[in-house]
C-alpha cells in the first residue's frame, strides 16, 4: 500500500492527515515520504488498531518520542510501512496531544507488544501514565529516582540546578 | 528447582552497562528479563536545554564509540529536512563512504568479539589483526582511527582527497584477499557451527512483531535495510539490497550462525558500494555553508519537526527532532540506537537454551551494552547466593566449546 492509499483510508476514517516529501540521491532520485496523522488522546488504540488491521504485513514500530508543549504533552508514535521493497517504504507517524491537567493515556502494548520499553521510557521522562501498561518498572532512569521530576519536561517538574555546571563555563561567569 | 542469575551490570569488553536476569531449571533458561536503568547520560537532556544544534553534531557523536557516524547522520538527515538545507553532492557521496567504512570495522568488530565468546582467542586475534587495515584507512582519511566528527549539516568537514582514493582501493584489495579465508573459518569450522547453528533462534514472525533492526532482523530473513527502503544521503545511487542468510545456504534458521553470515557478506557489500561511490565520485565543494554562525542562525530560524534514519552497522538507527524558531536549543530530540529495541528479542533467543549460551547469544545482536560481568546464582529455597563472575560465564562457554571438540 502507497502512503497515499493509506492517506485516503485514514482520511475516510476521519482523521486530519498530511504527508511530507523530501528528495534524495543524486543519479537515481528518490523521495522520502513521511504521512503525519493527527490522532485524539481517546482514539489512539481505535487509530493504531486500525492502521495494524489494514496495513498488507505487521508495521514497524520505531519509537514514541514526546515533547512538551505548553498546556499539552504532545507525543508521536512513529511506524514504518512498506519495507523490504527497493524505495517503497515510507514512515507513519500519530501524533496526540495529552492535555497536563489529565496525563493519562491508553497503552497500546496488547495491540504492538515492542512498545512496552518505549512507554515506560516515556512514563519515566514525561510524566504520562499509560492505562494497561503491565511493567511500570523504571526503563533507564535509576530504581530511586525520585518521584515528580521529568527530565524531558519544560514546566516546574523539570530537574533543577542541574545546569550549575555549565554556567561556570559560560564566558564571564565567575 | 528454579535459579535466578542477573548477568551484569558490568562487563569490560562490551561498552555499556545492562543486566539481563535469567531463570534457569537445571541447565535450561525458562525466563529472561533485563534491566536497562544502570547508567543514563542524559543526552537528549544535554541537547534540549544546554547545547546548541551545532555542539549537539558532536555530542550525538559521542552516543556511541563504535558506530559514532549513525548518531550525527540521523540528527543531520532530521534537521536538514527542517531547515531545508542541501548537502553538496560530493559531501553526499563521501557521507557514504564513511559509513560503510565504519560498518566493515564494525563487523569485524563483532566477529572478533564473537570468536572470543566461543572460546577461539586465536581467531579473535585473527580477525582484528585483519581489522586493523580499516582502522589505518579511517585515520588516514579522518585524522583518528575511532572519532570522525566528520560530519556537519549541509556536508562534511573533510574531503576524501586525491591521494587518499589510493589508499582506500588497496584496503578493499586487501579485503577481498582476506574475505575468503574468513568465510572459510567462521563458516566452515565444524565446532563454531555445533556452537551457532540452532542455537538463539529468533523466528520469521517474532523478529516482525518485536520490532527488531539490523542484522538481526535480516538474519530472520526479513528484508529490511534503511538503505534499500528509504534511502537517503547518496544512497539511491548505489540500489543497496537486503541481505538475508539464504543468499549464502538457501535456507533461512534465524540462528547465531545466520547472523554471522549476515554480516560477513555485508562486510562484502560494503566494498562493493565503496568502490562504486570512488568510482562516480562527484567533483565540487563539500559544505554547503562554511561558516558556523551564519549555519546556528539558519537552524536557529527553522521551525518544525521530522524523522533522520540511518543504517547503522547494528541496525536502523532513528532520530525524531522538533524545532522552534528563535529557540536555542532542539526543542524535542529523541534518540533511538538500533540495541534499544534489539534487546527485547533476547528474551526469545534464550528460552530454552543452556547458561553457557549466554555469552554468545547475547552478543548475536551486537549489543551496544554490556553484559556478563558479576553473575550470582540465587538458589531460591535455602537462600543462598553464589557469584560467578564474567570470567566463569566465559569459562562455562569455552568448556561447551572444548566438550563438543572431543
Amino acid at each position: 500500500m502507497k502512503a497515499e492509499e493509506l492517506k485516503q483510508k485514514f482520511e475516510e476514517a476521519g482523521y486530519e492527515t498530511w504527508i511530507k516529501e523530501r528528495e534524495e540521491g543524486i543519479r537515481i532520485r528518490t523521495k522520502r515520504t513521511s504521512l503525519w496523522i493527527k490522532v485524539e488522546k481517546e482514539k489512539i488504540k481505535d487509530a493504531i488498531g486500525y492502521f495494524v488491521e489494514i496495513a498488507d504485513v505487521y508495521p514497524h514500530f520505531s519509537i514514541i518520542s514526546a515533547s512538551d508543549e505548553g498546556d499539552n504533552v504532545e507525543l508521536n508514535y512513529h511506524f514504518t510501512l512498506g519495507f523490504g521493497e527497493l524505495h517503497e517504504e515510507y514512515s507513519v507517524n500519530f501524533k496526540v496531544a495529552v492535555p497536563k491537567s489529565d496525563l493519562v493515556i491508553d497503552s497500546i502494548t496488547d495491540i504492538v507488544p515492542a512498545v512496552i520499553y518505549s512507554e515506560r521510557e516515556i512514563r519515566e521522562m514525561m510524566g504520562v501514565e499509560f492505562e494497561g501498561l503491565q511493567d511500570k518498572r523504571h526503563m533507564f532512569l535509576t530504581k530511586d529516582f525520585p518521584d515528580g521530576i521529568y527530565p524531558w519536561r519544560r514546566d516546574e517538574t523539570a530537574p533543577k540546578d542541574t545546569n550549575k555546571l555549565y554556567e561556570t563555563w559560560k564566558e564571564g561567569a565567575k | 528447582m528454579r535459579y535466578e542469575i542477573p548477568v551484569g551490570p558490568i562487563h569490560p569488553a562490551l561498552k555499556e552497562p545492562i543486566m539481563i536476569k535469567c531463570t534457569i531449571e537445571g541447565e535450561r533458561i525458562v525466563d529472561v528479563d533485563v534491566i536497562c536503568s544502570q547508567n543514563h547520560r542524559g543526552i537528549e537532556w544535554i541537547g534540549m536545554n544546554r547545547n546548541n544544534p551545532v555542539q549537539s553534531l558532536y555530542t550525538a557523536e559521542k552516543i556511541c564509540g563504535i558506530c559514532n557516524l549513525c548518531h550525527p547522520a540521523c540528527l543531520v538527515i532530521a534537521v536538514e529536512e527542517i531547515a531545508d538545507i542541501r548537502a553538496p553532492e560530493r559531501a553526499e557521496y563521501i557521507r557514504v563512504i564513511q559509513s560503510e567504512l565504519e560498518r566493515i570495522h564494525s563487523h569485524l568488530l563483532w566477529a572478533g568479539v564473537a570468536a572470543h565468546e566461543l572460546g577461539f582467542d586465536s581467531l579473535l586475534h585473527y580477525v582484528w589483526l585483519v581489522r586493523e587495515k580499516v582502522m589505518d584507512t579511517l585515520e588516514i582519511v579522518n585524522g583518528a582511527r575511532v572519532p570522525k566528527d566528520t560530519i556537519m549539516y549541509g556536508g562534511v568537514r573533510r574531503d576524501i582527497k586525491d591521494e587518499h582514493v589510493p589508499k582506500i582501493r588497496d584496503m578493499i584489495e586487501y579485503y577481498w584477499q582476506a574475505f575468503d579465508k574468513l568465510a572459510k573459518l567462521f563458516l566452515e569450522d565444524k565446532t563454531i557451527k555445533m556452537r551457532t547453528r540452532e542455537i538463539g533462534i529468533l523466528p520469521y514472525e517474532d523478529a516482525i512483531k518485536l520490532a527488531t533492526v539490523g542484522p538481526t532482523v535480516r538474519a530472520s530473513g526479513v528484508k529490511k535495510d534503511v538503505r534499500q527502503d528509504m534511502p537517503y544521503f547518496a544512497y539511491p545511487d548505489f540500489e543497496v539490497k537486503a541481505i538475508t542468510p539464504d543468499m549464502l545456504t538457501g535456507k533461512v534458521v534465524g540462528d547465531v550462525y545466520d547472523r554471522i553470515i549476515v554480516r560477513l557478506l555485508e562486510v562484502k557489500q560494503s566494498m562493493d558500494i565503496i568502490e562504486d561511490a570512488l568510482n562516480n565520485m562527484p567533483k565540487g565543494e563539500i559544505l554547503a555553508e562554511p561558516k558556523m554562525m551564519k549555519l546556528i542562525n539558519q537552524i536557529k530560524k527553522a521551525e518544525g519537526e521530522a524523522i533522520g534514519r540511518h543504517e547503522a552497522p547494528r541496525g536502523e538507527d532513528i532520530h525524531y527532532v522538533k524545532l522552534k524558531a528563535g529557540f536555542e536549543y532542539l526543542y524535542a530530540w529523541k534518540v533511538r540506537a538500533p540495541t534499544y529495541i534489539n534487546i527485547l528479542s533476547w528474551r526469545t533467543m534464550l528460552m530454552d537454551m543452556q547458561i553457557a549460551d549466554i555469552p554468545i547469544v547475547a552478543a548475536s545482536i551486537d549489543p551496544c551494552m554490556s553484559c556478563t560481568n558479576r553473575v550470582i546464582i540465587a538458589d531460591e529455597k535455602s537462600g543462598k547466593e553464589k557469584m560467578l563472575t564474567s570470567d566463569d560465564l566465559h569459562r562455562l562457554s569455552v568448556m561447551k566449546t572444548r566438550r563438543l571438540l572431543r
